[in-house]
């Protein structure tokens, strides 16, 4: 087939990335700024406490101790959230989590800031704390909140429940427990808040969401939204932890407090400790099925721990309920998921965004529904897969998409063949799984999700991209400058997007989601559009014809002559009357009438699906009980790739971070304290991950995306665990339920 | 606590600093030389080589070394590794083959497969993942790294 784009699909370099090889390239932490004071937090040394007093009075003697915060302070909005303003900038009359922030202090340096932590006396009444989020969401449970302990109580029922189980020949039923894990972005968080003229205040974010952070700066502060400016610093990962605002809204306060600059940077204890982990979850699920195979019911109750605070708790709720059912139509199915405060450190957004969860318990269940009734994973996998044109148990429709699942099937079972063909290694026994996974894209139904971004053809001919939405390191820049290049035919040199600030910028909404490519790419399509007809209309009257007598190729104007002028050209002349080209083009990611069921809460469904399968081979000892991830295979469809290595990119990570979930990552309590730095929290090594590794990636272009492509972001972690866990289960028999699957689980000890 | 004074190589320049003795190479990189090439990623614990610096030839996590420590020793930073405004090798490997997402591990794992390659100038893939494994990268999976390091190996990346 020959390839009708010039740059998109192809394997280019990052821009961004020499910066980064030289330590030119400046994350927040790095940003030189003059005068600029130390924030520190004191945070809580209680899981859940009434605050009776704080005495700040000899901290502020301290030299050098510029300020000391307290809630009390904080001259606008106290609380803040993403749906719900739960969580306190500093805690007001109640800690709920260990590592709560509770004073602010401004300093000149950290030894002094330190000093005057340690004279700050604050008067705790220990509560006794609740981390079971079964047993918080009892009735007779303490509220950690007015509005009790279940934020959400999500029900879903589709055919007839009853009936199905009545139907299956095979009914299996299990409880898949999983963990809270870290992000694990390399970059802590961080932000740089720097005081202005006329009321005005310029914070540096680590940001996924800068103008979520404008306004709940603006708020915190009482200041009108215009006078907070968010710049975004490079960024080290965000992986969904990123979406959080509070240390840019307690750099900002304080650089209000002393009318200067502050920089407030988390260790990673901090980070560990108040900054929003993946949900850990309690899936107890039961499966029906015919001798055959097919599936007939589908019932789950779901306990989901958000900790002390919302964050995305909820939006997380309907990620993970939607894919309950993994990618295979089950028709009658009745799902209960609830959402439960405890005094755990807050869980929110995470790459994946509910679907891991999900995809541990139905593709571990699949597995045992195969060997329960003696079939092959693939076959029995096969038979259930949802078609195009059919509905989800949500009633959403699934269009041309999934037409991918049975090539991810093809891929996985030669995959499978080759992987068991392998020798074991002298004293091991190994085996070999597989997962299949469906992600979705976008905010959900009835959430405004409009994504807008602008293009500027300067006078030297480049064209400037001003994304509305930040790069997280990523390479979101590479991705929507091939798509502009392609979009305007000019070599992908030419082209460079700007870092964020919400100075000028249009609003490109959050980066997440599995969207952003799609959303900017889009949006800047269309605004390469309108920007080739500005070009032309423009050139029109310099030349005296009719704008539809020229038209635009690759940098040229083609007269009807058959001649041809640069664009350059005409830039240089129009700079000279100070115009400048510029177009602006919104996206909304598109919910279409006839296939989005309106009878779910607000942010579901989401009707957009990207699916891929994934193939492990593990070897076991068995007297040891340790698992070694010897063979890789990751088979994705993106629709369309945009960037070679950058998905590649994608994929490879992913992986990496899901085989993170299934074998090493956990932020378990001991002796009453977290887990709390890289010393027991084992972030998977470069010895750690599989020596033979291999991505399969399909396109299946998707219609409404940029060029057919859709996202990649975070699919690639989603069915990790569960293939592994079959591959341990194919090698020892040993079905391992709980993540991550330690040596002590699969011993049984 | 009285300050000292420690003079040492740093990419190839004397350099003096003043400083007081309990602090880090990492702290007085950053803040005081103004050389923010090299990161914290764990809150200076020595767990995930963001702050990888080459001391004597050899890969170091700066933050678990005190100023003191560095007198009279030779000190190489990711701002030293262009030569006459020329990439290293790595630097156009790591670039070249997609091994650089976010970036923030990056100075570290090039700082580390520097003195990787000039103790051995040919390893396995085995012998780069364990040269590799002290410093963390969530983004890559690793799988660039290693291709990247082979490039530059291939390139005469120890030069």
């Amino acid at each position: 087939m020959t390839d009708q784009f010039h740059t998109v699909g192809k394997s280019l370099t990052r821009k961004d990335a020499w910066d980064k090889t030289t330590g030119k390239a400046l994350y927040t932490a790095d940003i030189p700024v003059e005068n600029v004071r130390v924030g520190y937090l004191v945070r809580s040394p209680h899981h859940y406490a009434r605050i009776l007093e704080i005495d700040k009075e000899r901290s502020l003697e301290i030299p050098g101790v510029l300020a000391v915060l307290s809630s009390d302070d904080i001259p606008g909005a106290k609380e803040f959230g993403p749906l719900i303003p739960d969580q306190p900038s500093l805690a007001m009359d109640v800690v709920r989590h260990l590592g709560e922030p509770v004073v602010l202090i401004i300093a000149e340096t950290k030894q002094a800031a330190e000093k005057a932590a340690s004279q700050i006396r604050v008067v705790y009444d220990p509560l006794e704390p609740v981390f079971d989020p079964v047993q918080a969401a009892r009735d007779d449970s303490t509220p950690l909140h007015e509005s009790g302990n279940v934020i959400t109580l999500l029900n879903i029922c589709d055919g007839d429940i009853e009936k199905g189980f009545q139907e299956a020949d095979h009914i299996l039923e299990d409880t898949y427990t999983l963990p809270r894990i870290h992000p694990g972005y390399m970059e802590l968080e961080t932000s740089l808040a720097v005081w202005g003229e006329g009321q005005t205040v310029t914070v540096w974010v680590s940001s996924q969401h800068p103008f979520t952070d404008q306004g709940f700066i603006a708020a915190a502060l009482d200041l009108p939204v215009e006078n907070v400016r968010v710049k975004s610093g490079v960024i080290g990962g965000a992986f969904g932890g990123k979406e959080d605002s509070s240390l840019s809204i307690l750099a900002a306060l304080g650089a209000w407090a002393i009318k200067g600059a502050v920089r407030l940077v988390n260790n990673r204890r901090e980070s560990f400790l108040a900054h929003p982990k993946r949900h850990p979850a309690q899936i107890h699920y039961k499966l029906g099925a015919r001798k055959d195979g097919i599936f007939t019911a589908l019932q789950t109750e779901v306990h989901m721990d958000t900790g002390a605070y919302a964050s995305y708790g909820p939006a997380v709720a309907a990620i993970l309920t939607e894919t309950l059912a993994g990618s295979y139509r089950i028709p009658n199915v009745q799902v209960e998921t609830s959402v439960v405060y405890t005094n755990s450190p807050l869980s929110g957004a995470m790459r994946g965004f509910g679907s891991p969860q999900s995809h541990f318990a139905v593709e571990s269940m699949v597995d045992s529904m195969a060997q329960e009734i003696g079939m092959d994973p693939v076959q029995i996998r096969r038979a259930n897969i949802i078609k195009v044109g059919e509905k989800m148990f949500t009633g959403v429709i699934l269009n041309e998409s999934a037409s991918a699942l049975p090539i991810c099937l093809d891929n996985a079972r030669e995959v499978i063949d080759r992987f068991q063909a392998i020798e074991v290694s002298p004293g091991k026994k190994a085996g070999v799984g597989m997962a299949l996974a469906a992600q979705t894209m976008g905010l959900g139904a009835n959430v405004p999700d409009d994504s807008s971004h602008r293009l500027e053809w300067a006078p030297d001919g480049k064209v400037l991209i001003h994304l509305g939405a930040p790069d997280l390191g990523q390479g979101l820049a590479m991705a929507v400058e091939q798509i502009t290049a392609e979009a305007l035919g000019l070599p992908y040199g030419q082209v460079e997007s700007l870092p964020l600030d919400t100075l000028d910028r249009p609003n490109g909404n959050t980066t997440c989601a599995s969207r952003m490519t799609y959303m900017a790419g889009n949006a800047l399509i269309d605004a390469s559009d309108k920007l080739i007809q500005d070009l032309l209309s423009r050139a029109g009257e310099i030349l005296e014809v009719p704008a539809n007598k020229l038209v635009y190729k690759e940098g040229q104007i083609i007269k009807e002559d058959g001649s041809s002028l640069p664009v350059v050209e005409f830039l240089g002349r129009l700079a000279e009357e100070s115009i400048t080209l510029t177009s602006e083009s919104t996206f909304s990611f598109p919910y279409p009438e006839e296939t989005t069921p309106q009878h779910l809460p607000i942010g579901m469904p989401h009707v957009l699906y990207c699916f891929g399968a994934q193939v492990a081979r593990v070897e076991v000892d068995p007297d040891l009980g340790t698992v070694e991830v010897t063979h890789f295979a990751a088979i994705h469809d993106v629709g369309k790739v945009i960037s070679r290595s950058g998905v590649e990119g994608q994929i490879e990570g992913g992986v990496a971070t899901g085989l993170g979930y299934a074998l090493y990552e956990t932020m378990l309590k001991k002796d009453d304290q977290w887990v709390d730095s890289f010393t027991e929290y084992l972030l998977p090594t470069s010895k750690d991950l599989p020596n033979h590794y291999e991505s399969i990636i399909l396109e299946v272009p998707e219609a409404s995306g940029p060029y057919g492509a859709k996202g990649i972001g975070e699919i690639p972690l989603v069915p990790t665990a569960p293939a592994v866990a079959n591959a341990v289960n194919d090698a020892v028999g040993v079905r391992v339920t709980k993540l991550p699957i330690t040596p002590e689980r699969i011993l049984g000890l | 606590m009285k300050e000292i004074t420690v003079a040492f190589l740093l990419n190839g320049k004397k350099t003096t600093v003043t400083s007081l003795p309990n602090r880090t190479l990492l702290d007085v990189l950053r803040t005081d030389l103004g050389l923010t090439g090299a990161k914290d990623a764990c809150g200076g614990e020595g767990e995930c080589g963001a702050c990888t610096v080459i001391q004597n030839g050899k890969p170091v996590n700066s933050c678990m070394i005190f100023i003191g420590q560095v007198e009279g020793t030779q000190i190489t930073t990711i701002e030293g590794m262009m030569e006459k405004g020329e990439y290293h090798p790595l630097q156009k490997s790591f670039v070249e083959a997609g091994a650089v997402q976010c970036g923030f591990c990056t100075p570290g794992a090039i700082l580390t497969a520097k003195a990787l390659l000039e103790e051995n100038p040919h390893p396995t893939d085995q012998e780069i993942r364990e040269g590799l494994s002290g410093n963390l990268c969530r983004c890559t999976g690793y799988n660039k790294m290693i291709d990247a390091i082979h490039l530059a190996e291939e390139r005469g990346g120890d030069d």
